[in-house]
């Protein structure tokens, strides 16, 4: 029987400590493992949130706001010219214009309300009524909005709400035809399905989909190719609004910049949603940093049981020590010995703490996010389901983050257990077997 | 032939220095069976800790077959304690969970000896001092202090060492099962050659060797 085996035998000496110390450094082993888990499933979903929402710039033409201000629009050469910028992954850009009975069959789906009437009169369309109130609609009939985009699927000028094609299909908003995407209920207004065709700017749509945005005035909206509102509205190159999508949130600042250098501030108002999506995440950095301390002192407790249990081990063994002194055994030999106890115990707490990390790792982190992120902040713009992305909306990024035992990461953790338990056992088992044996024995 | 050369151990404790052996000089031949007597704290268990290289002396010389073991480095110590010493203690200090026959291989496996050749002569050392096959792989707990003793002086005899050293081989024994020991002991001094030299405060035993030192104050005041 060598000194590796007869150390791995000691391991088993005294069961109920062995089942002790065993359960204490699983419980160690599997919050460090939990922890870490925890860590890298945070970071990597902010290096995804980050890489996906937060990361867009609004432009707009200096001192317009939707139909709101003024201003000149921008043009395309603008928008190549933002295209060309340093972490710029993609822009998406629109013209919008407003349909009235006036210049086409539809008929808008909202009615004014007070809020129509107030921004009617505001922009000199009428008197405000006796009496300051502006209750009823009146005569009055919000327009229509129209939007022409580069892409379809990425239809930020809609504003808020999740948009799925519900019926039909999508078409090339690069190519110049009559077709167009309408809102549900302006589609429900106008007894319009696909298929179905309308008037707008004196040429007759066809209807190639219909489209829920999940609220009123994104539904009050029809989508048509961008060349073609651009020749139909007598607006040839000019663009009221485009997204900028960003390589990363922390370059969205510098992008800012570089936009508003580029184009000049009196040209076009450059705004960005790194703020929001910086809150958005805020919750996961929280974790983050609590996982990682907690990681840090699971592993620091860990080590600090392994090394006080071979402390008493060792010094309660002191008699055993001398003895095998005694009879011829070197230093090393007995090091060796308590190094291979001390492996077997650790390694057997590490094994059972990293199947537990394992199970509860995933329910952990989901106690911790649901808990820090109970009012996830969720910016972004995009078409969901078969229209391709969200627009407008909060997008739940946070809500999905789940944990991973990776081979390499059970290899880094017995080594970093086998590493705590050579440590942990070769310090107090040296201090003992370096003094002389009869001084050991002596001083049981 | 064991020499001591006016050897003397000093320990430093809070009181001042403690001289716990004074300036001894003996000589004990081969093959004999010495005791060392004396009361409690008249320095021989420390002098046999020094004759068995388990600690240094402050001054003087041991000489075991014309070698000086104080001036061996610590490496030469093991290989010393290993393969000229064996210790028989008075609490046996066998390893409580190894069997009697893994105790006694202890010993040879330090030495390097082969698993089949230690397994051999560890059955037969623990039959020559009255072990029982049956018992052979008992732990020490389920023999009684008598077997214990038996099973540690196989162990001290498995490196075929010639120097045993034995720390009060009956302390711990009734005085029947002690007179068995002290015969196993004088027949393996008559039988190997070698030399024993026991350190005990029991007259009777004293008597039953061929050579007796008496220390009192760390000081050898009879041969």
């Amino acid at each position: 029987m060598s000194f590796v085996v007869r150390g791995a035998k000691n391991a088993f000496r005294n069961g109920l400590r062995t089942a002790s110390l065993v359960i204490i450094l699983a419980l160690s082993t599997g919050l460090a493992l939990t922890m870490l888990l925890a860590h890298q499933a945070v970071n990597a979903k902010i290096a995804s949130v980050k890489g996906s929402i937060g990361n867009t710039i609004n432009v707009t033409p200096a001192g317009s706001r939707g139909f709101s201000g003024g201003g000149n629009p921008l043009t395309q050469s603008q928008v190549d010219e933002i295209k060309t910028l340093p972490h710029v992954a993609s822009v998406s850009y629109s013209l919008t214009d407003q349909l009235t009975t006036s210049n086409s069959s539809l008929t808008s789906a909202i009615t004014a309300g007070s809020l129509g009437q107030r921004r009617r009169i505001e922009a000199g369309g009428g008197t405000p009524p006796v009496g300051g109130g502006f209750a009823g609609g009146g005569n009055f009939t919000p327009p229509v909005s129209a939007i022409g985009s580069n892409d379809v699927n990425n239809l930020a000028a809609l504003g808020g709400g999740t948009a799925k094609l519900t019926a039909g299909k999508t078409f090339d908003p690069t190519v110049d035809a009559d077709v167009a995407l309408v809102g549900s209920t302006l589609a429900a207004k106008n007894n319009l399905s696909v298929g179905s065709t309308f008037q707008a700017y004196g040429a007759t749509f066809t209807v190639s989909g219909i489209f829920d945005a999940g609220n009123q005035f994104s539904n009050n909206a029809v989508v048509m190719p961008l060349p073609t509102i651009q020749r139909l509205s007598g607006q040839t190159g000019e663009i009221t609004s485009a997204t900028v999508q960003v390589d990363s949130i922390d370059n969205v600042a510098a992008t800012v910049t570089a936009i508003q250098d580029k184009l000049g501030t009196t040209v076009a108002d450059v705004v960005s949603q790194q703020d929001a999506s910086n809150q958005a995440l805020a919750p996961l950095a929280s974790i983050s940093t609590i996982s990682l301390y907690s990681l840090i002192g699971a592993v620091v407790a860990g080590a600090v049981i392994i090394f006080l249990t071979m402390l008493m081990i060792v010094r309660e063994r002191r008699r055993e020590i001398g003895v095998f002194k005694a009879i011829g055994a070197s230093n090393a030999k007995i090091v060796g010995q308590f190094i291979s106890e001390a492996m077997v115990l650790t390694l057997m707490g590490t094994a059972v703490g990293i199947v537990a990390g394992a199970i509860f790792s995933n329910s952990v982190v989901k106690v911790l996010v649901s808990s820090s992120t109970s009012n996830p902040v969720g910016p972004g713009h995009g078409f969901g389901g078969g229209f391709g992305r969200a627009f407008g909306g909060g997008v739940r990024a946070l809500a999905n983050i789940h944990t991973s035992v990776g081979f390499s990461l059970i290899l880094y953790g017995l080594a970093g257990a086998i590493i705590i338990a050579v440590v942990g056992s070769a310090l107090p088992a040296y201090a003992i077997a370096k003094i002389r044996p009869a001084e050991v024995m002596r001083g049981e | 032939m064991l020499k001591v050369t006016k050897l003397t151990k000093t320990f430093a404790s809070p009181a001042g220095s403690v001289t716990a052996v004074s300036d001894i000089s003996l000589s004990v031949p081969d093959g004999v069976f010495a005791t060392i007597v004396g009361r409690s704290g008249s320095g021989k268990s420390t002098l046999l800790a020094l004759l068995g290289a388990l600690d240094n002396p402050t001054s003087g010389s041991i000489e075991v077959a014309d070698q000086d073991i104080t001036k061996l480095n610590d490496r030469q110590l093991i290989a010393y304690r290993r393969r000229r010493i064996g210790f028989v203690f008075q609490a046996y200090n066998l390893i409580p969970n190894l069997s009697a026959l893994e105790n006694v291989m202890l010993s040879l496996e330090l030495d390097g000896v082969g698993k089949t050749e230690r397994r051999e002569r560890a059955t037969k050392l623990l039959e020559q001092v009255g072990i029982t096959e049956d018992k052979h792989s008992r732990r020490p707990s389920r023999l009684s202090g008598g077997e214990q003793q038996r099973v540690a002086i196989a162990r001290a005899l498995a490196n075929r060492p010639k120097l045993i050293l034995a720390d009060e081989p009956t302390g711990n024994l009734d005085s029947a099962t002690g007179d068995v020991i002290v015969k196993l002991l004088r027949d393996l001094a008559d039988s190997e050659k070698t030399t024993i030299i026991a350190v005990t405060h029991d007259a009777a035993l004293a008597k039953k060797t061929q050579l007796t030192f008496t220390l009192q104050d760390g000081k050898l005041v009879k041969k």
